[in-house]
C-alpha cells in the first residue's frame, strides 16, 4: 500500500474519519487535530477516549461522529482501556486469528492525561503497549465548566482559579507532560498544534510507525476557556509557537529535535495578549507575572536548544 | 429572622459549609456540582480557608482524610460516578473515626449515565458504599432551606459521631435557584478533638487508623462502631410526616421526588382521595419505627423515587408485610410528575373492605 503524500491535493481525497455535525463548539481546536491524526494514518485504527468535551459532544448516543471503532469508559482510564484492547489484539494476532496491522490511538484532554489519567497513562507506557497516546491539551477542564488543570498556564484566570484583587489566577506552572513522557523512555514522543498540520501528521505518522508506546502532546485552542473569538484557534496556535510557548519537537527514541525555531522569537506577550483568560495580568500590579511568564518560556526553550546543541555535538564526534 | 435571598444550590451549601467553620474543601470537577468548588476557590481566601482542586477525585477523598485526621472541618464534593471513586476514602475515613462531610449532587447512572438529577445512588450511600462494614450519617435535604440547615448539621454531626456525614442531593436540587433564610450557624456544644493529630510535644502520641491486625481487635472495634451506629438510630431520625393522620395510602419519597409527591398528595386531596406524605429526611438513620408505626395503623405505602426501587427496600423492611407497599420510579436521570404518581395511586385504589387489617 502506497502512501497518500502529506500534500492538501492527495489528503483532501481521503475519507474524514471524524464526520461533520458533530457537537463541538465553532472554533474549537480539539476536532481540527483530530482530524488531521486520523488523516495521517494509513491503517485500520481502534480509538479510546477518554472522558471530555471530544468525547460527549462527538457520542451523542445513536449517534457517533467517529467513522472508526471506539471505546470509552471513564475519565482516568483512556490509557487503560485501549491496554486492554491492544494486549487482546495482540494474543490474537499470536494465535493468527488477526492477521491485519491494526493500529491504536487514545486520546484524552489535559484533564484526563495530566491529572486524573496519569497513573493509567504512565502504566501503559512503561508496559510497552503499541499504543499512542493523544492529549489534546487546551488547559483546563473546559467540558465541566472551565476549571483549572495541572496544565493551565501560570496566571490563567479559570473557574477554580479566578483573578481577583489578592490572587491574581492561577499560581502555579504548568507541568511539563512532555517532558515527563520522554522520561518514560518510550521510543517516540512528540509536541505539535493544528496550525501546523505537516508537522502533527508527520509526527503521528512517525508514532503509528514505531513498534511500542507513542506520545505526542497537541496544543489546542478552547475559544470558551481561552476567551477569544471562535476565529482565533489556528492563529493563537501559530502564535503559540512563535512564541516557544509551545515549542515544536520530538524525541525519537530519546533523540531531541526541534522542528521549528522561530527566525525572530516573539514575547510571551504576544500569545498572552489575545486570549481574555490572560487580561488581568496586563494590570500594572500584575507586570512581574507577565516577567515571571517570559522567564518560565525562555528557560524552557533555552533548555531545549542546550539539549538538542547536546545530541548534536555527540553526533559530530 | 434573616431576610430570605436567593441562591443556587450548590452553592448553598458550599455557604452554609464555609460558616459553619469548614476551612478545608478539597474537590475536582464533574457535573452538575461544579459550582461548589468553584464558590469554594473564592470564597475560601476570604475566610482564611484551603481551597484545593485535586488532580482526581482519589486524591480529594485522602486531602480531606489528611486535613480531618489534622482537626479541620473538612469537606468534599461530588457527583455519582466521582462518589464510587471516593468510596475507598469514605471506607478508611469510617473506619478511622474521622469526621468528615461528603456531598453528593446525584446524576443518572450506571456508568457515565448522564448529568440529570437522579436518586440512583441511595444504596450506595445507606448501606456503606465502601469495602468493609460501615454506615455514614445520610441527609436527604429536599429544598434551599434545608440544603443550608443540613450542610451546618452535618459538620456538627459528624464532629459528635467522629463520622463521615453525607449530604444526597441530586442534580436538579444543585442547579435551581430558590429563596431561604441563612439562619445563623450556631455551634452546639461538641466533645472535644482529643483525637486530632496536632503535635505531641508535651503529650502523649495519638494514634487514628483503621487497621487492626491483633486477634480480635478489628471485631471489637467493629462493635464499637456499630455501637455508634445505634447510637445515632436512637438519636438522629429527622422526617417530615404531612397528613399522614387520615390517610389511607401513605407515599414515602425523600429529595426531590418528595417535592413532586407533595404536590401529587393536595392534588389528590382536592378529589377526595385520603393521602399522606412520608418524607424520610435521614436516609441512615432510616425512620424505621415511624413507618412500622404507621403500617400498624392500617395504612398502606407508595414509595416514589427517581430509582429503579431502593429506599422502597427499606419500606418493606419496616412494614414487614404488615400492609401493602407499592412502588414508582424514574430512572435514568428522568423526572417523575405529579400526573404520574397520581395515576399510580388511582390505580392502587381499592374498596375498603378489602384493605388489610391487623
Amino acid at each position: 500500500m502506497s502512501t497518500t503524500p502529506l500534500r492538501l491535493k492527495e489528503l483532501s481525497k481521503k475519507e474524514d474519519l471524524l464526520t461533520g455535525g458533530h457537537r463541538m463548539c465553532a472554533g474549537c481546536g480539539a476536532p481540527i487535530a483530530i482530524r488531521q491524526v486520523l488523516l495521517a494514518a494509513e491503517m485500520p485504527v481502534v480509538v479510546a477516549n477518554a472522558t471530555g468535551c471530544l468525547e460527549v459532544s462527538t457520542t451523542i448516543y445513536p449517534y457517533s461522529a467517529w467513522k472508526v471503532p471506539w471505546i470509552h469508559t471513564a475519565f482516568e482510564n483512556a490509557a487503560a482501556t485501549l491496554s486492554g484492547v491492544e494486549a487482546m489484539y495482540r494474543a490474537l494476532k499470536k494465535k493468527g486469528k488477526i492477521k491485519e496491522r491494526i493500529k491504536f490511538i487514545a486520546f484524552g484532554g489535559d484533564g484526563g492525561t495530566y491529572d486524573i489519567g496519569f497513573q493509567s497513562l504512565s502504566g501503559a507506557m512503561e508496559r510497552g503497549h503499541d499504543i499512542v497516546y493523544i492529549c489534546y491539551d487546551n488547559g483546563a477542564y473546559m467540558n465541566t465548566g472551565i476549571q483549572r488543570s495541572s496544565a493551565t498556564p501560570l496566571g490563567a484566570n479559570t473557574t477554580t482559579s479566578p483573578a481577583g484583587k489578592v490572587i491574581p489566577g492561577k499560581l502555579q506552572p504548568r507541568k511539563n507532560l512532555t517532558k515527563i513522557m520522554a522520561a518514560h523512555g518510550i521510543p517516540y514522543v512528540a509536541q505539535t498544534t493544528p496550525a501546523h498540520w505537516r508537522d502533527l501528521m508527520t509526527k503521528v505518522r512517525k508514532a503509528l510507525e514505531v513498534d511500542g508506546p507513542a506520545f505526542i502532546n497537541v496544543l489546542s485552542s478552547c475559544n470558551r476557556g481561552w476567551r477569544t473569538p471562535t476565529d482565533r484557534a489556528i492563529e493563537d496556535c501559530k502564535l503559540a509557537v512563535e512564541t516557544c510557548f509551545w515549542p515544536l519537537y520530538e524525541y525519537e527514541n530519546g533523540k531531541l529535535t526541534i522542528n521549528q525555531k522561530p527566525k525572530e522569537k516573539k514575547p510571551v506577550v504576544e500569545f498572552l495578549k489575545t486570549q481574555g483568560r490572560f487580561k488581568h495580568l496586563f494590570s500594572p500590579e500584575n507586570e512581574h507575572l507577565l516577567k515571571k511568564a517570559q522567564e518560565l518560556v525562555d528557560k524552557e526553550w533555552e533548555d531545549l536548544l542546550r539539549e538538542e546543541r547536546m545530541w548534536k555535538a555527540e553526533e559530530g564526534e | 429572622m434573616p431576610e430570605k435571598i436567593l441562591m443556587k444550590g450548590n452553592e448553598v451549601i458550599a455557604e452554609a459549609a464555609i460558616q459553619a467553620g469548614c476551612r478545608f474543601y478539597a474537590g475536582y470537577p464533574i457535573t452538575p456540582q461544579n459550582e461548589i468548588p468553584e464558590y469554594m476557590s473564592r470564597r475560601m481566601e476570604e475566610v482564611g480557608g484551603v481551597f484545593i482542586q485535586a488532580e482526581s477525585e482519589l486524591a480529594a477523598i485522602n486531602m480531606v482524610f489528611g486535613a480531618s485526621a489534622a482537626g479541620a472541618r473538612a469537606m468534599t464534593s461530588s457527583s455519582s460516578p466521582g462518589i464510587s471513586l471516593k468510596q475507598e476514602g469514605i471506607s478508611y475515613l469510617a473506619g478511622a473515626e474521622l469526621p468528615a462531610v461528603i456531598v453528593n449532587m446525584q446524576r443518572g447512572g450506571p456508568g457515565l449515565g448522564n448529568i440529570s438529577g437522579s436518586q440512583q445512588d441511595y444504596f450506595q450511600a445507606v448501606k456503606g458504599g465502601g469495602h468493609g462494614d460501615y454506615r455514614l450519617l445520610v441527609y436527604a435535604p429536599n429544598c434551599h432551606q434545608e440544603l443550608w440547615d443540613l450542610t451546618m448539621r452535618a459538620f456538627d454531626k459528624a464532629d459528635e459521631y467522629r463520622n463521615p456525614v453525607m449530604i444526597l442531593g441530586d442534580g436538579i436540587l444543585g442547579q435551581m435557584m430558590e429563596p431561604f433564610e441563612p439562619v445563623p450557624y450556631s455551634p452546639p456544644n461538641l466533645p472535644p478533638k482529643d483525637w486530632v493529630l496536632d503535635g505531641c510535644r508535651g503529650r502523649e502520641p495519638r494514634v487514628v487508623k483503621s487497621l487492626y491486625l491483633g486477634e480480635g481487635e478489628l471485631e471489637r472495634h467493629n462493635l464499637k462502631l456499630f455501637q455508634k451506629y445505634s447510637r445515632m438510630k436512637e438519636q438522629e431520625v429527622l422526617y417530615e410526616a404531612i397528613n399522614v393522620e387520615d390517610a389511607e395510602l401513605v407515599i414515602v419519597a425523600f429529595g426531590i421526588a418528595s417535592r413532586v409527591c407533595y404536590t401529587a398528595m393536595e392534588l389528590l386531596r382536592e378529589h377526595g382521595i385520603k393521602v399522606g406524605l412520608f418524607r424520610p429526611v435521614t436516609l441512615f438513620p432510616f425512620p424505621e419505627k415511624e413507618i412500622k408505626g404507621l403500617s400498624l395503623q392500617g395504612k398502606d405505602f407508595l414509595v416514589v423515587e427517581l430509582n429503579m426501587g431502593q429506599m422502597v427496600e427499606d419500606v418493606r423492611l419496616a412494614v414487614e408485610g404488615r400492609t401493602s407497599v407499592e412502588f414508582y420510579g424514574r430512572a435514568g436521570g428522568s423526572m417523575v410528575t405529579p400526573e404520574e404518581v397520581m395515576e399510580k395511586v388511582l390505580s392502587l385504589q381499592r374498596p375498603t373492605s378489602t384493605r388489610l387489617s391487623l
